[in-house]
């Protein structure tokens, strides 16, 4: 069951367009992230579905209601903001309870009830009588995270509600957020711009670049098989090489050497880049497809694997290798790879 | 940072604050003391002891009148300037005007203005689209003076938050009136309780635009002291000044007990 429903969206501001063609099918209780460098388009999004924007063309559709009309107070979503947005002047507790006060759903005792029930599932119920102003950032932000769910809200909308934590607590938030969406089984729309977080968090990644969608898939499926120069640069930062396709299944570095790339759908003298990840390049290893020479300019020991940087020609190639082995130093090597591993992307 | 102040300049910060507060205290203390003279003409030291001036100002019609007159323009004064100084801020800090620097800056610009220029310019005004001086004039000249201490109070509270409050309560389902009511009015409260507090008092004090818009029929509290002061100074105009000075005291320590009052001039 499709919950969430974006089809043809268009946004302009003035003379701008902040995003176009934005289609989008989401299933019940998915957990999404809107992933993407600053500015492409994913904040804005976020606040079209929450109606905090009008829309200048297209619709949104929630639970088959086609919402694109409706001001975000009939909406019914449950949404975090990155600042997180708490009443000063309420207590956390009325801060919990305002959404249900709105609603207007049952007594005050019941309202009460259900807000610190909210708060203690966030293990905030011994501050609910505090100000926010007297909580620390992480406090706040699981107080903002209870009064985002209380209502038990069709959406839930969270506007990279992590940014603001240090590294420590935003581990745990990131654990804490995995539980909470198993638990209620929330449609969820995660906006960030960490690549990380999105790979560990959701269930469908939505790549997106200058206002519009990049690519749509599983955390593992973009990383996979990356269908644009940016998407596999922004996941994971892979190594990109330009080349030009000579046959079905070969093709020719910009440094002269054949390769053998996986046959795809680029005629003969094609432009392309050729997409390599980290993890998948090897040095001094018999056995693959593919070796190019190249000369290691620094290895990096990290303990659980090294890292290298080489130069092909003029370019820089970055690889990640296991522990296992010897260190291979500065000076001439081979860098090598399997053909499989490798995709052949058109030009950005 | 505080660590790296050498002693010697604490010592010096204090002994300054001292006399700074020596310096601005005396008068006050001057004027009280001469307020319980029992001579006949205002002198300091006084001669002899008396509260009979305050029996005079509490019971007798030359500063009581005067004095309700000054109360009711200057509630009435508050009254306009937290309503209209409020809306401007919320509209100036919260929504998207175009040009809305320059109506700030033309709100803020009587602050600017000396007082005597605003009384002489709208005695002129008046005198050639109304019938001159009246207490309509009294009005408009303190509700102009009162609406920039308002508007800094407020937009300064509001600039201070979180602007994405009002956004996050329409998610939750608040409607406008309830956006207002419950979450944009309540978080300006400290600015409106100070902004009101200048008010009145701008209102209450001034003796400059009164002085140019006065009429016979019209007088108010600075007035009277300063006609009493000019035509027959006796110790009454001490009394009178005390008990605003007092009057004042009582305002600010309501208001540090019931708000705090590093809140409400932040």
């Amino acid at each position: 069951m499709a919950d969430l429903v974006i089809s043809g969206l268009r946004k302009e501001f003035g003379s701008s367009v902040a995003l176009s063609e934005i289609t989008l099918d989401v299933a019940s209780g998915t957990f999404m992230s809107l992933l993407g460098p600053s500015g492409c388009g994913k904040s804005t999004l976020l606040r079209c579905i929450a109606g905090l924007e009008t829309v200048t063309r297209g619709d949104i559709f929630i639970g088959n209601e086609n919402v694109t009309a409706l001001p975000p107070e009939k909406r019914r979503l449950g949404m975090m903001f990155q600042s997180y947005a708490l009443f000063p002047h309420m207590t956390v507790l009325e801060n919990v309870r305002f959404p249900l006060r709105m609603a207007g759903e049952g007594s005050k005792a019941e309202q009460l009830e259900r807000a610190k029930a909210a708060l203690e599932r966030v293990q905030m119920g011994h501050l609910a009588a505090r100000k926010p102003t007297q909580l620390s950032g992480g406090q706040q932000q699981r107080v903002a995270l209870a009064r985002a769910i209380v209502s038990q809200p069709r959406i839930l909308l969270l506007d990279e509600p992590l940014s603001n934590l240090d590294a420590r607590l935003r581990e745990d938030m990131q654990i804490e957020l995995l539980e909470l969406h198993r638990e209620l089984g929330l449609t969820t729309v995660f906006v960030t711009h960490d690549q990380d977080e999105a790979m560990s968090l959701s269930d469908l990644v939505v790549l997106m670049n200058v206002g519009r969608v990049q690519q749509v898939g599983k955390p593992e499926e973009i990383y996979g098989t990356p269908k644009t120069v940016f998407a596999a640069d922004f996941l994971g930062a892979a190594n990109l090489l330009p080349a030009v396709t000579i046959a079905p299944g070969a093709a020719q570095l910009a440094g002269g050497h054949e390769i053998r790339v996986p046959a795809g759908e680029f005629p003969a003298g094609s432009d392309v880049v050729i997409g390599l990840r980290q993890e998948d390049l090897r040095l001094n290893t018999e056995g693959d497809d593919n070796s190019v020479p190249v000369e290691v300019v620094a290895p990096v020991f990290r303990g659980a694997e090294v890292q290298y940087v080489v130069s092909y020609g003029e370019q820089r190639i970055r690889l990640i290798a296991g522990k296992r082995g010897p260190i291979i130093p500065a000076g001439p090597a081979r860098l090598s790879w399997r053909t499989a591993d490798a995709f052949v992307l058109p030009p950005a | 940072m505080v660590k790296s102040v050498p002693g010697w300049v604490r010592a010096l910060a204090t002994v300054l604050a001292v006399v700074v507060g020596i310096y601005m205290l005396l008068p006050i203390i001057v004027v009280a003391i001469s307020s319980i003279n029992s001579e006949r003409f205002l002198s300091f030291p006084p001669k002899g002891l008396s509260l009979e001036w305050y029996q005079l100002v509490l019971t007798t019609d030359t500063y009581l009148q005067p004095f309700l007159t000054s109360l009711w323009i200057g509630l009435l004064i508050t009254a306009i300037a937290v309503v209209v100084g409020t809306a401007a801020s919320i509209a100036l800090t919260r929504f998207q005007i175009p040009g809305s620097q320059a109506i700030l800056s033309f709100l803020m610009a009587p602050i600017i203005v000396p007082s005597i220029i605003l009384g002489i310019a709208l005695l002129a005004f008046l005198s050639v689209y109304a019938d001159g001086a009246s207490i309509t004039g009294i009005i408009i000249g303190h509700i102009v003076l009162a609406i920039p201490y308002v508007v800094r109070t407020v937009s300064g509270v509001l600039l201070q938050q979180d602007r994405f409050t009002e956004e996050a309560a329409r998610t939750m389902g608040a409607r406008w009136w309830q956006r207002y009511l419950l979450v944009l009015l309540p978080m300006c409260k400290s600015g409106i309780f100070a902004g009101a507090f200048f008010a009145f008092n701008i209102s209450f004090d001034d003796a400059v635009v009164a002085l140019f818009l006065r009429s016979p029929s019209v007088e108010t509290l600075p007035l009277a002291i300063y006609g009493r002061l000019e035509f027959s100074p006796d110790p009454s105009v001490a009394a009178v000044s005390t008990l605003m000075v007092l009057v004042t005291v009582l305002v600010l320590v309501g208001f540090e007990r019931t708000l705090g009052l590093g809140k409400v001039m932040a």
